[in-house]
């Protein structure tokens, strides 16, 4: 009816705004009245704006109600202070679904190719049967409150519970920063939280929870591939009853093959929580000395591949390391072995990289030193600390054994109480030799010459040597004088000696 | 309900008749003229018929009953034949409708004909017959094109010009029934004013039909009140030059007549709404000398949100000039009585005594803050009536305020001032001038809840919820413990068989039942100070009554019903006894706890009062409307001392500075206002928030302003920086990538903004100070999986 200049007349129906003349003849049909276009022209435009201002008022509520997004329930206060009877049944706690006609009716009523798709609200049919049989109601937790740190002193902590800072890129230290000890930071993996959105709500987890989520974590960041070479590495390392030759071939790709960078920190973690799971119920089963001893093979089979950039993650290594060496009671059929394993393993650590990494090998020392001399260990460490002097080198086992007194603090320890037990003393007797024998001269002939103990410079070697080493190892040494000068540091060099004991 | 009718027979008067009397130079005169020339020369044989069958045409006719209701378009579409052909540009013969009148009744079939003209001149026979839906998009494009080819220095107070008419023209072809005509107008020209009056504009597109026009209340604003703006004298010159004649206008060789026919319709177009809706406040200051923002300061429909000046019906448009009648205000802090003067002083010295540290640390006037210069304190005589004795409580409360003072942070934003960031002091200085922020996160609440807040001794946290309820929390872990409902009056003598009736059992939170609609505001009553936990909560919410609540018996003591509807907003004053409520009745209403009748209305806003704030010397009270005002009403004479105009959008939240020299306001335009109080006048304004503004907090120093938002941000201001842009020397907190605001819709921050903490997914409903200058935010964190 209203007349139109040319140009509008094209968008007759749809420029009337969201609310189109159609939805109004739809709703017409439902109640079998029958309206001209104008009249729901007309109609569609003052619907629209009804409903703009009810809208506006929810807007009100919503605001005062501090939320971004409107909920029916903004909507049934503004229909309520408009003095408008609210719409029942729509409650924030199941928000209606619409659905789309399809598409067939839409082209039957209104007859025209632009018209919008027409949507309803499902309308679900429920059994009531079903629904007392079978639904389960869910109480809501409870609001609580959690208290962090957002700001101090106008500084925001890192903590979990405030979110990570954004990346500026002005000359904020770049992550590739090294640190002063000359380790790069390791991109660990990054925060549970972060990744499933948990977020503040529970801090402390138990190890199984941490376990489970960690698999939903590799899941999400690795591809697809790797995921499934994950799962299927772990599972024919773990549990070491299985499949010999599978293990055998895992090793081995783990050893060579390329592009495992992406996994490192995971079988990194891995191999870490494995080493803890197996030593913290004592390691005393056969079957934690397997664990173990597959561990080992696997970290040793990461640091032999060439292709994997190891180095920012050897702060994570050492620690299963070092407990494997370390630790106490390992079980007995595998203690030696295990031992051996991991000094070897730390051996080959340190020739790779203490070059890159100075300070790496007097730490170790320090640490293995510190397992060796201090007292109240067991036995059972001060072999594995033994071992690992051996690992780290010649210098290292005069040092621990000779300079510090080692030899001789085992060696009262084996004497002072026969008693003890003969299997472990044998062990310890055993390592002490072996490292002895590192600082032994290469002889051409299984001969050799004793100590003469009546050469006045041979007696003080002699007495040097029990003072050095005690009595129980500097008995078994003096068999071979070759040898006892070259643990004292001597080259037959009197005057040195000289100089040495006064 | 087809459009035809309302534009004959309601279209106001106040907007047709000026258009007939400076009509004369329109074109409809000249269309009258050029019609009637047609008729005359044809002898009338067509037009007749037509405008015949019109008039005479009965109800038994039924294709005369369809003309029968016609419209303005209708007969300008009938006319429009007769118009077009004969077009005789620069004939521009002036007529008014009684020449058109008589000259037609001269030629015959006179009453017909008078009937249809006397008909017609109820609306303005030249504005029907002018009508053409072209003219005003013409026109204001013209004046668009003409705006942005002008001098660069008279841009910006030409801009402003712009909105008003677009306004005005879009209501006018709504009001005609063109609403296609009208809705394309908008899809041209709205993209280009979006940026500063997306609200308005928002608004405006909903209307859709006459009846809307009519009943909408922004829109009978725009055509009762005048729309005011400021324009210096030389720019209004070129307005009128340009409106007038056509000189200026759009550049060389720009398409089509400008200087021709339609280009003179289309000012024509303007200058009515210019004349009659506009006033312009011609001032001798040119624009480059404001600093860009002062438009929104004076421009707009100022009129209303202004109120009367006593008694005198003269309007002020001037928010400034309206101020300054008001004469000055007592904003020093409020006196304290004598006797508990003296009290507080023998039991500071005690406490002094007893801790061995000198006295001098807990002097007096360390809490007090002292009357600075340029303001009056009031007296005991400008108070609002309290009770005459004080209590050992009103005693504690002063001496822990003086142990508050001491022991407070210092906090001087000022320091970081030219501070470089790289030196090596940076961080300390920085560490001394920023605060510490404690968050307090809710988590798992299902609907929301609006409202939060802490107790002064930081031992009590109340929230709101949206499910009715008020929740209680005990942050140090203690239990909360009612009284038992089941004792006999008679047993109670002493503060011991009072504690005897307490509950047994207890647990750290407690629930508040008592509202029937979600609960929009809680505080807590300011009497027992940092020294204890206070005894009082109140509550405000949607069912229309505010409640007090006993901390004591942990029960609902008092419903204070008077607003019918929702109350958005509940603060108790500074000194206690009094509070104050906002709601969207429109009114804020001051209370008094010992009566259910409240003893005060504020009455004025044109939109809800969103919120409400004590002056820290309860002798004011500021509230923040829909209508994007905030303003300054005296507490007891009920009337409105200042008016703050500047916000582009509701204004949700205010903080006044414990001094009672600024006012912060934060609107839903995301902008947060400093006004200096006393004089009314904007001191600066800033940016950086990216979604609402949910709440402000001033530090004890007044140094530093803090607020939160639903951008899940924490922000701190500086006070006492001026502000603006950002400067590029400024790296530490804005972003690099700063755009001009509404150009590219990305917010810059400005400059005073010191720092910004995110949180994760929490937005800050509350922001509040202890009295030692530590910070406490509180905010809901929203998971991610709901919507």
């Amino acid at each position: 009816m209203a007349t139109k200049p040319p140009k509008a007349r094209t968008g007759q129906l749809h420029h009337t705004g969201v609310y189109k003349a159609d939805s109004i003849k739809d709703l017409a049909e439902m109640l079998n009245i029958n309206i001209s276009d104008a009249i729901a022209t007309a109609l569609a435009s003052d619907v629209e704006y009804r409903i703009h201002q009810v809208v506006e008022e929810a807007a009100k509520f919503m605001r005062h109600g501090r939320r971004t997004t409107m909920s029916t329930s903004d909507i049934e206060q503004a229909l309520r202070v408009l003095n408008i009877e609210p719409l029942y049944g729509h409650t924030t706690h199941n928000p209606p679904t619409f659905r789309r006609a399809a598409p067939a009716y839409n082209a039957a009523s209104s007859g025209s190719a632009i018209s919008g798709a027409v949507y309803f609200v499902e309308d679900e049919e429920i059994d009531f049967d079903r629904v007392l049989r079978e639904e389960k109601i869910i109480m809501p937790k409870g609001v609580s409150w959690t208290a962090h740190w957002l700001a101090v002193e106008g500084v925001q902590p890192l903590t979990p519970e405030n979110p990570p800072p954004v990346p500026r890129d002005v000359d904020v230290s770049s992550p590739e920063t090294s640190k002063p000890n000359g380790v790069v930071a390791a991109p660990s993996a990054p925060p549970l939280t972060m990744i499933n959105g948990t977020g503040i709500a529970n801090n402390i987890k138990k190890p199984q929870q941490q376990q489970q989520t960690q698999q939903h974590l590799v899941k999400q960041v690795l591809s697809r591939e790797l995921q499934l070479y994950y799962t299927r590495l772990t599972s024919s390392l773990l549990p070491p009853s299985s499949d010999f030759a599978k293990r055998t071939a895992a090793l081995a790709s783990l050893r060579s093959d390329a592009g495992l960078q992406a996994l490192l920190p995971y079988l990194i973690r891995w191999v870490g929580e494995g080493v803890v799971g197996a030593l913290k119920e004592g390691g005393q089963t056969e079957s934690d000395g397997k664990v173990l001893e597959v561990l080992m093979e696997v970290i040793g089979s990461i640091l032999e591949n060439n292709t994997l950039f190891v180095e920012p993650y050897l702060h994570q290594l050492l620690p299963p390391l070092l407990s494997t060496l370390l630790h106490s009671s390992l079980p007995r059929s595998h203690s030696t072995q295990l031992r051996t394993i991991s000094s070897q393993t730390l051996s080959g650590l340190l020739t790779k990289h203490s070059t890159t990494y100075p300070s790496l090998s007097p730490r170790i020392m320090k640490t293995l030193l510190l397992a060796l001399i201090s007292p109240g260990k067991s036995k059972g460490t001060r072999e594995g600390a033994i071992r690992g002097l051996i690992g780290v080198g010649k210098e290292a086992v005069r040092k621990g054994l000779v300079e510090s007194g080692g030899a001789k603090v085992v060696g009262s320890e084996v004497q002072g109480h026969e008693m003890g037990d003969w299997v472990e003393d044998e062990a310890l007797t055993k390592s002490i030799m072996d490292a002895l024998r590192v600082l032994r001269p290469p002889s051409d002939s299984e001969m050799s010459e004793a100590l003469n103990l009546s050469n006045d410079a041979d007696l003080h070697i002699s007495t040097r040597l029990r003072d050095v080493l005690g009595e129980y190892f500097a008995q078994k040494v003096e068999g071979d004088a070759a040898w006892a000068r070259a643990i004292l540091g001597e080259n037959n060099n009197d005057n040195l000696v000289m100089g040495h004991g006064s | 309900m087809s459009g035809s009718t309302p534009p004959t027979a309601s279209r106001s008067p106040s907007a047709s008749s000026p258009s007939q009397t400076q009509d004369t130079i329109t074109n409809g005169a000249d269309v009258d003229r050029l019609v009637l020339q047609y008729l005359r020369a044809k002898g009338h044989n067509v037009a007749e018929k037509a405008l015949l069958s019109e008039i005479e045409g009965s109800s038994s006719d039924a294709k005369n009953e369809g003309l029968k209701t016609i419209n303005a378009e209708e007969l300008v579409k009938t006319l429009a034949v007769f118009v077009q052909k004969p077009s005789r540009p620069g004939d521009n013969a002036l007529k008014e409708s009684s020449t058109v009148l008589s000259e037609l009744s001269a030629m015959g079939n006179p009453p017909a004909l008078q009937t249809l003209i006397s008909n017609i001149s109820s609306v303005g026979s030249e504005e029907i017959l002018a009508e053409d839906p072209l003219d005003k998009p013409e026109g204001f494009r013209e004046l668009v094109a003409w705006v942005e080819g002008s001098l660069d220095m008279y841009r910006p107070e030409f801009r402003p010009i712009l909105f008003p008419i677009f306004c005005h023209f879009y209501l006018d072809l709504i009001q005609a029934g063109r609403k296609d005509a009208a809705l394309q107008f908008f899809a041209t020209f709205a993209p280009q004013l979006e940026a500063a009056h997306s609200a308005t504009l928002q608004r405006l597109s909903t209307l859709l039909l006459p009846a809307h026009v009519q009943n909408d209340e922004l829109a009978q604003r725009f055509r009762d009140e005048k729309y005011f703006i400021r324009i210096s004298r030389s720019g209004f010159g070129l307005l009128l030059g340009w409106l007038t004649e056509g000189i200026g206008g759009e550049a060389m060789g720009a398409g089509y007549g400008f200087y021709g026919e339609k280009g003179k319709r289309g000012r024509v177009a303007v200058m009515q709404v210019v004349n009659n809706h506009l006033r312009f406040d011609v001032t001798s200051s040119t624009s480059a000398s404001l600093p860009p923002n002062t438009w929104e300061e004076s421009t707009g429909l100022t009129s209303s949100l202004i109120p009367h000046a006593n008694g005198t019906q003269s309007k002020i448009y001037n928010p400034q000039a309206y101020n300054i009648s008001k004469g000055d205000l007592k904003l020093g802090p409020a006196p304290i009585p004598e006797e508990l003067r003296i009290e507080t002083e023998r039991v500071a010295r005690e406490k002094a005594m007893l801790e061995g540290v000198p006295a001098s640390q807990y002097d007096i006037s360390l809490a007090r803050p002292q009357v600075q210069s340029g303001m009056v304190a009031p007296t005991e005589a400008d108070m609002l009536p309290l009770p005459p004795n004080f209590k050992a409580v009103d005693v504690e409360r002063e001496v822990s305020a003086i142990r508050d003072a001491r022991k407070r942070i210092r906090l001087e934003p000022s320091t970081l001032n030219g501070l470089d960031p790289t030196s090596s002091q940076a961080s300390a200085i920085r560490a001394r001038a920023l605060p510490s922020i404690c968050a307090y996160t809710l988590h798992d609440v299902p609907e929301g809840a609006p409202c939060c807040t802490f107790s002064q001794d930081s031992s009590l946290m109340a929230v709101g919820f949206s499910e009715s309820y008020i929740r209680l929390w005990n942050l140090k872990g203690e239990k909360l413990r009612g009284m038992r409902s089941d004792f006999s009056a008679t047993s109670i003598r002493d503060s011991t068989s009072l504690r005897k009736i307490k509950e047994k059992k207890g647990s750290s939170t407690r629930k508040l039942i008592g509202h029937s609609g979600p609960v929009y505001s809680v505080d807590f009553d300011p009497l027992s100070g940092s020294a204890a936990p206070p005894k009082y909560l109140l509550s405000a919410s949607a069912d229309g009554t505010s409640r007090l609540w006993s901390m004591d018996t942990m029960t609902d003591l008092v419903a204070f019903r008077g607003h019918e509807n929702p109350v958005w907003d509940v603060k108790w004053s500074p000194l206690g006894t009094y509070f104050a409520t906002a709601s969207r009745d429109r009114t804020a209403r001051l209370w008094s706890t010992d009566r259910i009748a409240c003893v005060r209305i504020y009455a004025g806003h044109l939109g809800d009062v969103d919120c409400v704030r004590f002056h820290p010397n309860s002798l004011y009270l500021a509230t923040g409307s829909s209508d994007w005002t905030a303003r300054l009403w005296d507490v007891q004479k009920g009337s409105c001392v200042r008016v703050f105009l500047g916000h582009q959008g509701p204004v949700s939240t205010l903080a006044i500075s414990p001094d009672g020299r600024y006012l912060a306001s934060a609107g839903e335009d995301l902008a947060i206002n400093l006004w200096d109080v006393g004089s009314g006048k904007r001191i600066k304004k800033m940016t950086g928030h990216t979604a609402s503004i949910y709440s402000l907090a001033f530090s004890a120093e007044s140094s530093l302003l803090l607020s939160g938002g639903a951008d899940w941000t924490v922000r701190c201001w500086d006070v006492r920086n001026s502000g603006g842009p950002p400067s590029k020397r400024d790296t530490t907190t804005s972003s690099n990538n700063s755009h001009k605001f509404g150009e590219e819709g990305i917010i810059e921050s400005t400059s005073d903004m010191i720092s910004a903490f995110p949180t994760k997914r929490t937005p800050i409903i509350n922001v509040q100070f202890t009295p030692r200058n530590l910070c406490l935010v509180g905010g809901i964190y929203q998971s991610p999986e709901t919507r």
